[in-house]
């Protein structure tokens, strides 16, 4: 079993302003039902949705601090799910079958890895 | 990574239509802070205020008392639009105060019940002020009060968005212009607004129950939203009068009966031909009951005599053993009070039962301005009916093919083109 992370992207409010309150319900459920149904089988070890205020924190002693949320707003990062899972197939088939794509929203799915290239330290969450 | 275990026991899930339902809770209470001529700026909260639900509430995050976060978040969006002088041009001195807005949502309580029951009472008084058209007065209860979208209010009335979008504005602009408060009327002033409120919520139910055209499961909802509407109205101190319970019990008795209406191909079926086992007893018991109370006072108004007829049709065992003589006299009072065709067509169905088709046919030639129901399928559906039992066949035909032609939904033409078949089978 390997860590994977889901980012959902394309996730902000103009994605759903044109849902109605039933429609906008109905999501929710099925959202939920993906997400509990993934922590019943212990596929899904968290997730939570992001809000958009962002600072940008770049230079040297971090001179620049630049609060968001930046115009691209359609590509921040809105929510993550950490999965545990065999391989690629089974975190791509799981991304698929997320409700929110019908809306426009976009998956990023990336392997987490316990070593980092860089030689810094790391600590993996103990699944 | 936090280490407190992220998997809560099962959240708790939303009831039905608790989105829907909590829209039309919210504008009551923004309209009630910010001013009726801010409607519109009411209705952009409350849609903002649910894509924040949306948001945090998906992944299993649905918070123990989902009403009172989303009153929450929508009193404090309201708060940073007066602070982002989105009201400024308003001369109109800001209703809302920082306490008001830091106090917590309505308890989910008696105490705040009657509260919201307050507000959306309000609102409702707003919606169907008599400066307003009737029909726009249902399209803006169904958007303010029932929360439905513009596109399902299209989609109830064949209509296309842009057209739906247009009145809204249009009676948006009404309401401001009129000056319209966010009150309770006042006693000299409540027996007439409040026949205009009890007009509209009929006026919803019959938009729904009549199903000549649109989305059949929606236009359920709109039966639901009016029967809502109505139970609180009756239960309110301001509306509990006996034409309310008796709107009220019409509404009941009618949709209880509504489970029997199509058979499994969604063919429509008569009175005759339904399984009385389906109908839905519970409601049909609170109809009778609202009957009940309806009859307090001496009050006999067009609720009273529908709700009637209906409650006579709902407590027969079966088709054979309606009173059908008590059925007509309703109907007689019914056009002494308030004469339509539609009620003298309905009228002229008893009289075949008390006394035979060719008096039926009578009493459809007798009806004032039948001219206005020539082009209405129902007419001839019936004179083809009585025509077709008194061994006409060729009138029976004609009436019948006339009324196809008129038939608008897909259920009825079918049921139409039985009648037909039936007749050349002979």
């Amino acid at each position: 079993m390997s860590p994977y992370l889901l980012f959902f992207r394309n996730t902000g409010p103009d994605a759903y302003r044109q849902l109605s309150p039933e429609d906008s319900q109905r999501l929710i459920t099925q959202w939920n039902e993906w997400f509990e149904s993934l922590v019943a089988q212990g596929k899904a070890v968290e997730g939570q949705p992001l809000e958009p205020e962002t600072r940008l924190v770049s230079g040297a002693g971090g001179s620049r601090v630049v609060d968001g949320p930046f115009p691209e707003a359609k590509e921040a990062i809105g929510g993550y799910v950490l999965l545990m899972v065999e391989g690629w197939d089974e975190a791509v088939a799981i991304a698929q079958r997320h409700p929110a794509l019908a809306y426009g929203m976009k998956i990023e799915v990336r392997q987490l890895t316990p070593g980092c290239h860089l030689g810094v330290t790391t600590r993996p969450r103990r699944g | 990574m936090a280490d407190a275990d992220p998997i809560r026991s099962k959240p708790p899930e939303l009831v039905e239509h608790f989105f829907r339902h909590e829209a039309g809770r919210l504008h009551a209470v923004l309209v009630r802070l910010l001013g009726v001529q801010h409607l519109s700026l009411a209705e952009d909260i409350v849609q903002e205020a649910l894509l924040r639900a949306l948001r945090a509430w998906s992944m299993g995050g649905i918070p123990p008392n989902p009403a009172a976060w989303i009153t929450q978040v929508a009193k404090n969006l309201a708060r940073d639009a007066l602070r982002h002088g989105r009201m400024a041009a308003s001369k109109e001195p800001a209703l809302i105060t920082e306490a008001e807005l830091r106090s917590p949502g309505p308890p989910a309580g008696a105490d705040g019940s009657d509260a919201i029951a307050d507000d959306t009472l309000r609102l409702m008084f707003v919606c169907c002020h008599p400066a307003v058209a009737a029909d726009a007065q249902v399209i803006l209860a169904l958007k303010i009060l029932c929360g439905f979208s513009v596109a399902e209010i299209a989609r109830a009335f064949l209509s296309s968005e842009a057209a739906i979008e247009r009145q809204l504005s249009r009676t948006k602009q009404r309401i401001r212009e009129a000056g319209i408060a966010f009150d309770l009327p006042r006693a000299e002033a409540l027996p007439e607004r409040l026949d205009g409120v009890q007009a509209a919520l009929y006026l919803l139910f019959n938009e729904g129950h009549k199903a000549s055209a649109g989305d059949r499961l929606l236009r359920e909802d709109l039966c639901r939203e009016a029967i809502r509407l109505a139970s609180l109205l009756a239960a309110h101190p301001v509306g509990d009068t006996p034409r309310s319970h008796a709107l009220l019990a019409l509404m009941l008795l009618t949709a209880g009966r509504f489970p029997a209406r199509v058979d499994a191909q969604g063919g429509l079926l008569r009175l005759e031909q339904q399984d009385r086992s389906k109908w839905d007893r519970a409601l049909i018991g609170r109809g009778l009951a609202e009957l009940g109370a309806a009859a307090r006072g001496r009050e006999l108004s067009e609720y009273h005599l529908q709700a009637g007829i209906a409650a006579l049709h709902c407590t027969a065992s079966d088709f054979a053993s309606t009173d059908w003589p008590r059925i007509l006299r309703h109907y007689d009072q019914l056009a002494a009070l308030k004469a339509s065709p539609i009620v003298a067509l309905n009228r002229s169905v008893a009289v075949a039962h008390v006394h035979g088709p060719r008096a039926g046919l009578d009493a459809i030639a007798q009806i004032a301005d039948r001219r206005r129901l020539e082009d209405n399928y129902l007419l001839h559906a019936v004179a083809g009916e009585l025509h077709w039992r008194l061994g006409e066949n060729p009138a029976a035909a004609e009436h019948f093919r006339r009324a196809l032609q008129l038939a608008q939904v897909g259920p009825e033409q079918a049921y139409l083109a039985q009648q037909l078949e039936r007749i050349d089978a002979k």
